[in-house]
């Protein structure tokens, strides 16, 4: 059964589950790093040039949104672990295609003919053999980690905690936190909150755009749970509000990165090393371990290969 | 695998060859399990991600053989096949039982062992069934041990659903009948978390007995066994029954008290080892509930 986000650790629905401790106590697995984000430039283009080229994919073929969140947060798990030694601006492309097929086995859809045009269409054309072997990679980066917790998870928890009879009410404020936890994902602020933040924020965001009279008391019936720190939380929640206040209409351009100030495609120091330019020549003296037969067309590809098992 | 050094091959799994291991760089020793899971030209297929990510979720629990990594290895054909990286442990609960029946010193099981152990093995259960997942091949082979710390974690998990359990292994070895449930026996298309549970029981029993409650070698003679010991089932104690695609005529059995065929298990033990063995999955016991059972009171939980 494909994986449900907003039910991740279980496959059947049926059965008498009682995850919400595992949820909580697992969710940092699966969270991205600012850290990493801050501290190169060149991680910070290549997400903005992946989130552009998933939404263009997402508007084109009217994809599964959960799919498309599903696929970017594999970008940005990989992001903030992998190092990145090589500034080709072809592994934004082959991240994205690679994360979108992996996301499309998860979700148990067929994607195979999107992704061949989308290669078309914005000229990067990779052999299957190519994108097989940078699925490898992001497989083993994520340590096979795929049925990603995400703040979905946690939305009918926050939900139940309000204890709202109307059924149509907690409905539209599902779909409105959701829609919020989708168009916030851009933000590079909220990496560093957890998933569970993230959900409970939105959820708070929503209730204040839909029953502003009931936010109080669903504030505190939230900060008194367990699992929530309230400081974090208010911190979360003022920046979302902030981005729901300036609208939904945030460019990519803008929001991808938002928080970093002089992105620099051309930032070329690695480890301490200077590359002699944007070319960044074949001779730089950065160890690199070169991944065995990876090769599009003439160009190798140069990920640090990681250490699994350590 | 160069990363690796094979050193012995300690068991064949439900689903391929174990090999102990040395990763090189760290020396950690490691238990190398080789799959059948192939990559085609789309990659890895599909389910066989969701298994092994599924697999990679359910192994962070204490209680269940933890999933160290994943590697990719080119086969003749140059076909890559995966093999799954798990954590050694060096010895399992079939060994232990055997070291206490034969041997230079038989003697039984510590009661409080055996009561630490199913309820390790509890936990390890409601773990997977509270995520979805049915072992479905539960025995003692398959529940590793670690002697010294006193700890039971199951292994052997996941692939389940995507391979089904083969009545023979892929070596033509038989696959045990021992712990398999009556429901499957009969041809029960719709099993669920039941079906576990009545391993945990036939599991249970064997610790104190020190061998198998139902030896059966035969489908039919499996539920012969069974039969003997627990009577005939019948529509008013499992509903449904005769209807089970291989339900036949048998021979009728009276019930039989269970407690001489655990001697030396006390009325609680019995109690919930009859709970677990009852014909009706409906009315078998969960996992969860089992973990409740007054058999665990005297049990220091605190540990777990």
């Amino acid at each position: 059964m494909e994986l449900d986000l907003q039910n991740p650790l279980t496959t059947h629905q049926d059965l008498q589950y009682d995850g919400v401790p595992s949820l909580f106590a697992n969710e940092s697995d699966h969270m991205p790093s600012l850290l990493s984000f801050h501290a190169s430039g060149f991680r910070c283009s290549i997400r903005r040039t992946a989130l552009s080229l998933i939404s263009q994919v997402k508007f084109a073929y009217n994809l599964d949104p959960f799919l498309v969140y599903l696929s970017f947060n594999y970008v940005d798990r990989f992001l903030s672990t992998q190092e990145i030694l090589e500034k080709r601006p072809w592994i934004a492309h082959i991240l994205v295609v690679a994360s979108l097929s992996l996301a499309a086995k998860m979700r148990n859809s067929d994607l195979s003919i999107s992704l061949s045009d989308l290669q078309r269409e914005d000229g990067f054309e990779f052999d299957s053999q190519s994108v097989r072997r940078m699925e490898r990679i992001l497989l083993s980066t994520l340590r096979w980690r795929m049925r990603s917790i995400t703040p979905f998870s946690f939305l009918q928890y926050f939900i139940s905690l309000l204890e709202i009879e109307d059924h149509s009410l907690t409905q539209c404020l599902k779909h409105r936190a959701s829609e919020i936890i989708f168009t916030v994902q851009q933000e590079l602020k909220l990496l560093e909150y957890k998933p569970s933040t993230i959900a409970a924020s939105a959820l708070l965001c929503a209730i204040h755009d839909l029953t502003p009279p009931a936010f109080s008391s669903s504030h505190s019936a939230i900060t008194s749970c367990e699992y929530v720190d309230k400081d974090t939380l208010s911190e979360c929640f003022g920046v979302m509000q902030e981005m729901t206040r300036e609208g939904y209409g945030l460019s990519l351009d803008e929001s991808a990165c938002a928080t970093v100030t002089q992105i620099s495609v051309l930032d070329t120091s690695v480890e301490g090393t200077s590359s002699s330019g944007p070319g960044f020549p074949e001779s730089d003296n950065v160890k690199r371990r070169r991944l065995n037969g990876f090769y599009d067309n003439d160009r190798t590809f140069k990920i640090s290969q990681i250490q699994q098992c350590n | 695998m160069d990363k690796y050094e094979k050193l012995e091959k300690v068991g064949e799994g439900t689903y391929g060859k174990v090999y102990k291991a040395k990763e090189k760089a760290t020396g950690q020793v490691v238990a190398l399990k080789k799959t059948r899971l192939e990559m085609d030209e789309e990659g890895v297929p599909p389910t066989a991600l969701r298994e092994v990510s599924l697999l990679q979720m359910l192994s962070q629990s204490l209680y269940v053989v933890r999933l160290l990594c994943v590697e990719h290895v080119d086969n003749k054909n140059g076909k890559p096949l995966l093999y799954l990286v798990f954590e050694y442990l060096d010895t399992d609960l079939k060994k232990f039982i055997d070291s206490h029946r034969k041997g230079p010193n038989p003697r039984p099981l510590p009661p409080q062992l055996i009561q630490s152990f199913l309820y390790q093995l509890c936990k390890g259960v409601a773990h997977c069934h509270s995520h979805g997942v049915l072992h479905r091949d539960l025995k003692p082979q398959n529940l590793l041990l670690d002697k010294d710390k006193g700890i039971l974690k199951i292994a052997d998990l996941g692939l389940g659903r995507a391979f089904t359990v083969p009545l023979k292994s892929y070596t033509h070895e038989i696959v045990t009948l021992w712990y398999r449930a009556p429901e499957v026996l009969l041809g029960s298309t719709h099993y669920s978390t039941a079906v576990d549970m009545w391993s945990v029981g036939c599991i249970f029993a064997e610790m104190v007995r020190r061998q198998a409650l139902f030896p059966g070698d035969s489908e039919f003679q499996q539920l012969l066994h069974i039969f003997r010991l627990l009577g005939t089932p019948t529509e008013k104690h499992w509903p449904g029954v005769s209807s089970l695609r291989d339900w036949h005529v048998y021979p009728q059995w009276e019930p039989q008290n269970l407690a001489p065929a655990v001697p030396s298990l006390g009325p609680d033990g019995v109690d919930l080892l009859s709970k677990m063995l009852k014909y009706d999955p409906a009315e078998r016991i969960s996992a969860k509930a089992a973990l409740d059972h007054p058999y665990f009171d005297s049990l220091d939980k605190s540990q777990f």
